[in-house]
C-alpha cells in the first residue's frame, strides 16, 4: 500500500470537531462510508436530507478517485476528514495521492436531454455533487489532490453545545 | 439491494427495488435489470423502498430504460422518496422518463 502523511487541517477557533476515515483505493471500501456518515449524523443530528447529500457526494467523489484517479489500482490510501465549523458548516475533505486531475467544478449546468438515448449513463457523478453540495473546491497538492465538500451546518445550537462540552 | 418483479394487467412488468442503489446495490441488480428490460415493453420501476440513489444507481435504471425504449417500449418511475426524486429531477431524468406517485396515473402512461 502506498501511503502518504495525512495532512490535518489546522483548527481555527470556530472548528468544534474533526474526525477521520481512512480508506484503501478499492470500491468495496466504500461500504465503510455509509456507517461512518450515519454515526456522524447521529452524533451531530444531521437532518435526513443532509445525510443523504453527504452520502451521495462522498460516494461520487471517492468512487471517482478510485476508478479514475488511481485507475483501479487497489493499494493506495484515501483519507476523509470531517469537521464542523460554526462559520463554514459541515466540511468533508478528501485527500489522495493520485495524479492531478482537473474536475470542472463550475456551477452545475442544467442537463436537457431531448430523448432517453441522449443521456450518458455513468456521467452524472460530478453533476450530482454540484447539485447536492453547498460548496465544492479542488486543490492540487504536491503529491496528490484535495477535494473539499461543504454542507450547511444543520443546527448551530448543537455545535455550540459541543464546543461548550455539554 | 433486493429486486422482485410482479406482472400487472396490460402486460406491465413491475420491478420492485428495495434498498440502497449505491455502487454496491447497482452491481447487485444490474444484470437482472437488463435481463428484465430485454423481455418487456412496459416497465414500471417501483422506487418506494429505495433509500439512496447515486450516479451508478441512476445508470442501473437508465441502461435498461434505454433498452426498453429502443424496442418501442415505455418505462415509468413509480413513487420515489423525496431525496431519490431530487436526484432524478436534478439530472432532468424526469423529463424523459415520467415519474408518478399514484399507481393509476403510472399505469395510464402505458395505455
Amino acid at each position: 500500500m502506498s501511503g502518504f502523511p495525512v495532512q490535518i487541517m489546522p483548527q481555527d477557533d470556530a472548528t468544534v470537531a474533526e474526525k477521520q476515515l481512512a480508506l484503501r483505493s478499492r470500491l468495496e471500501d466504500l461500504k465503510q462510508v455509509w456507517p461512518w456518515v450515519n454515526a456522524l449524523a447521529a452524533e451531530y443530528a444531521f437532518p435526513a436530507d443532509t445525510r443523504f447529500a453527504i452520502d451521495l457526494c462522498l460516494e461520487e467523489g471517492l468512487s471517482n478517485i478510485i476508478r479514475h484517479g488511481y485507475a483501479g489500482d487497489p493499494d493506495h490510501t484515501i483519507a476523509v476528514t470531517f469537521s464542523v465549523n460554526d462559520l463554514t458548516g459541515l466540511t468533508f475533505t478528501i485527500l489522495d495521492n493520485a495524479p492531478h486531475f482537473a474536475p470542472d467544478l463550475s456551477s452545475a449546468q442544467e442537463l436537457t436531454p431531448a430523448s432517453i438515448e441522449q443521456v450518458k449513463p455513468g456521467s452524472l457523478g460530478i453533476h450530482l455533487m454540484k447539485k447536492f453540495a453547498s460548496t465544492l473546491t479542488y486543490e492540487q497538492l504536491p503529491n496528490g489532490n484535495r477535494l473539499t465538500i461543504g454542507f450547511p451546518v444543520p443546527a448551530l445550537e448543537q455545535a455550540d453545545s459541543l464546543r461548550c462540552g455539554n | 439491494m433486493k429486486l422482485s418483479t410482479e406482472d400487472l394487467e396490460g402486460g406491465v412488468t413491475r420491478v420492485i427495488l428495495d434498498g440502497r442503489l449505491d455502487i454496491e446495490g447497482a452491481a447487485a441488480v444490474d444484470l437482472r435489470m437488463n435481463v428484465i428490460a430485454g423481455s418487456c415493453k412496459k416497465m414500471l420501476v417501483d422506487l418506494q423502498q429505495v433509500t439512496f440513489l447515486g450516479s451508478m444507481g441512476l445508470r442501473s435504471i437508465l441502461v435498461p430504460a434505454q433498452a426498453v425504449s429502443r424496442r418501442g417500449g415505455k418505462v415509468v418511475l413509480f413513487a420515489p422518496t423525496k431525496m431519490v426524486e431530487e436526484v432524478l429531477t436534478s439530472s432532468n431524468i424526469h423529463t424523459i422518463i415520467p415519474i408518478h406517485h399514484e399507481l393509476s396515473s403510472a399505469l395510464a402512461v402505458f395505455l
